[in-house]
């Protein structure tokens, strides 16, 4: 048992925790302003991938890696605005319109990386740049504190960051505002002059650019290459981790923090030949357990 | 009456064949662009699984599976839920299969048909769970359905390697199953098995509940609205919940069939997708149990060519997933046609009206 407290109560697995947890930030903060404005958030997953790929490629091309990421969320938000123009102006069902999209994605990913490298399973064989790790000037200094804290991709800073950003400009500003009035009754913002489509789209590039951050910060930063199928429900995990957190920047942070740190557990506890994949279970038991119990006090108070 | 439920429907069918026929262009066109030896690229892909008796029973091997995650995704869908957990369902099902054909010495065919019965419970327990949370507690059924996939994932490859795992391989499989566990096969030169003919027997017992029975009257109406069916006295949460059940155990008698029709041990080391693929197959089987074996022969046509034309020419078998997701888009487009079926009902509106002016005059 003492084993056990020391293998779990290390640097190293908070260090781990935050480093597995910034995809599923990133994919949750997206879902989080798909339904702010009010668009199903189920092709995250799709987006995320082929952004994932986007991201080695441009960075490739334009042998930087901050090239890189801009491509990827640039590739994140013009398939965010395909989805939003198919459910929206198609009238396709949105679920079914993000099953395709992940669908296409998982095709489309491996048919590129064929055309681009030669090979079918990843693009380790190009040189890509990748996106840094950088030490906290002063934290880095503080025993503990500068080991779990200090030393993570530029990428997970920033993603803090934006969580912070959103909160303000979902909940403080007057786009903010016309974005959730838009998601959450259309007809009425309709009926006070607002433009529901603009609102929409303005959504739409926003998540799809965070999906392009998450997709890169596999690709870049996590690993330093595209592998096919890498997301791995990293997305789905984004929009249970939305639905967990009720939709507020914290609450979703905590919650994809939560996942990341199962996640951390079970790598963990494979040192010491505990069955990883029972452990790797609990997130997601967890997961649906708190949204059957906040859906049910939810439908409660409603009655 | 009879008129205006056929012209929509009409419309219906010509929109799933103008997908399909814009998907299979668009595809080409692809190939055309990027091939260096197009034609016969396109020679394999369209032909390629007729040449020969092992490719057409290739084809109707890959068609099994894909029927019962039809039929699955079909009855799931009919009570209106979007229930997506049918993936974690048909693994489930071959991972309790497993579990059956390795505990038990039961004489050879009970054997066989205790594993297949748990396997399908399996797979009804796992769909039954997001329905069960939608109904008691109003739980979005299609987040829960799809954090549930992850937990039969790892569920099941802890079973398997905890308890079944066979030491004298290197990858997570199972012990070999006994000889007497395998779905014997039907024609020499393929691998088609009994499991194809149990496929076509859910078909007929999905479509007699669906049309015949009143609890499948009551999943159509409850999924097409729900509060109408609670006016009429239908109790829609136990509807709902019962249509779940079935939905899952199809999924789970096809993850046996596949096990034990195509696999002598368990294998899988992910979800095998075709959950997924029972979605394109639901739709475009419009949702109707009667068409479910024509879009899965389909589906896994396309599949059986690509493999081949993967393998002969520069085109990766993953451009099946690009049709599959322009078909999904195209099919379920509300908007394409949209013109012309509104001028159809309108001019039936107006046949009905001339018609009732008559009765009536």
């Amino acid at each position: 048992m003492d084993n056990m407290l020391d293998v779990i109560l290390s640097t190293d697995f908070f260090f781990t925790a935050i480093r597995v947890m910034t995809p599923i930030l990133f994919a949750a903060l997206a879902c989080m302003v798909f339904t702010k404005g009010g668009i199903d958030s189920i092709g995250t997953e799709g987006i995320m991938l082929m952004c994932a790929l986007a991201g080695p490629l441009g960075s490739y091309a334009t042998k930087s890696a901050f090239g890189g990421v801009v491509i990827a969320m640039l590739i994140g938000a013009a398939l965010a605005c395909l989805f939003g123009y198919v459910t929206i102006s198609l009238k396709s069902e949105p679920v079914l319109a993000g099953i395709a999209l992940n669908t296409l994605a998982s095709g489309l990913t491996i048919f590129v990386i064929y055309y681009a490298t030669g090979e079918k399973g990843s693009t380790q064989s190009l040189a890509s740049p990748t996106v840094p790790n950088i030490e906290i000037p002063l934290l880095n200094e503080i025993p503990l504190l500068g080991q779990v804290f200090s030393g993570h991709s530029v990428l997970t800073y920033l993603g803090l960051l934006i969580m912070i950003l959103l909160g303000f400009f979902i909940y403080k500003t007057p786009a903010g505002l016309r974005i959730r009035s838009v998601g959450e009754n259309p007809q009425a913002a309709k009926s006070v002059g607002i433009s529901v489509i603009k609102y929409k789209y303005m959504a739409l590039i926003m998540a799809g650019a965070l999906c392009g951050l998450g997709g890169a910060y596999m690709s870049m930063s996590y690993v330093s290459f595209f592998s096919k199928e890498m997301i791995a429900g990293r997305g789905f995990i984004g929009m249970a981790a939305e639905s967990m957190g009720r939709g507020t920047p914290w609450g979703v942070t905590l919650s994809a923090l939560l996942f990341g740190a199962a996640d951390s557990l079970a790598i963990r506890l494979q040192l010491l030949q505990l069955p990883a994949q029972l452990i790797q279970t609990i997130p997601y038991v967890i997961t649906i357990a708190a949204i059957a119990i906040y859906s049910y006090s939810r439908s409660k108070q409603k009655r | 009456m009879h008129i205006k439920k056929n012209a929509v429907t009409m419309v219906e069918i010509l929109r799933t064949m103008v997908a399909i026929l814009c998907s299979l262009l668009m595809v080409f066109a692809i190939i055309l662009l990027v091939s260096d030896q197009p034609f016969s690229a396109l020679k394999d892909f369209l032909i390629g699984p007729l040449t020969s008796v092992r490719r057409m029973g290739n084809v109707i091997e890959a068609m099994t599976p894909l029927i019962f995650t039809g039929l699955s995704v079909t009855m799931l869908y009919r009570a209106g839920l979007f229930n997506l957990s049918m993936e974690g369902a048909f693994f489930m099902g071959a991972v309790a299969a497993t579990a059956g054909a390795l505990l038990f010495d039961l004489p050879p065919i009970i054997n066989l048909i205790v594993a297949m019965s748990l396997g399908t419970v399996a797979g009804g327990i796992v769909t039954l769970i997001p329905g069960v949370l939608k109904v008691k507690c109003h739980a979005n059924e299609l987040v829960t359905s799809l954090m549930l996939n992850y937990v039969c994932l790892y569920l099941g490859l802890y079973i398997i390697t905890e308890f079944f795992y066979d030491p004298q391989m290197n990858s997570n499989y199972s012990f070999l199953f006994a000889d007497s566990m395998v779905l014997p096969k039907l024609f020499s030169k393929t691998r088609i098995n009994t499991g194809t003919i149990i496929a076509f027997a859910a078909v007929g017992i999905v479509w007699l509940i669906l049309n015949k029975t009143s609890f499948g009257y009551k999943v159509t109406l409850v999924g097409k609205n729900d509060t109408m069916a609670k006016y009429s006295g239908i109790d829609a949460g136990a509807v709902i919940i019962g249509s779940q059940l079935l939905g899952g155990m199809l999924a789970g008698l096809g993850g046996c069939v596949e096990l034990f029709g195509m696999y002598q041990r368990f294998q899988y080391q992910g979800l095998p997708g075709y959950g997924w693929d029972g979605v394109l197959i639901a739709i475009v089987a419009r949702y109707q149990a009667k068409y479910i074996p024509l879009a899965a022969l389909f589906l896994a046509y396309l599949r059986i060519g690509a493999d081949i034309m993967s393998r002969n020419t520069d085109i990766p078998f993953e451009i099946v997933k690009i049709i599959q997701a322009i078909m999904i888009v195209l099919i379920s487009a509300q908007a394409i046609l949209s013109r012309y079926r509104q001028k159809l009902v309108v001019k039936e509106a107006k046949e009905l009206e001339e018609m009732g002016g008559k009765v009536n005059g």
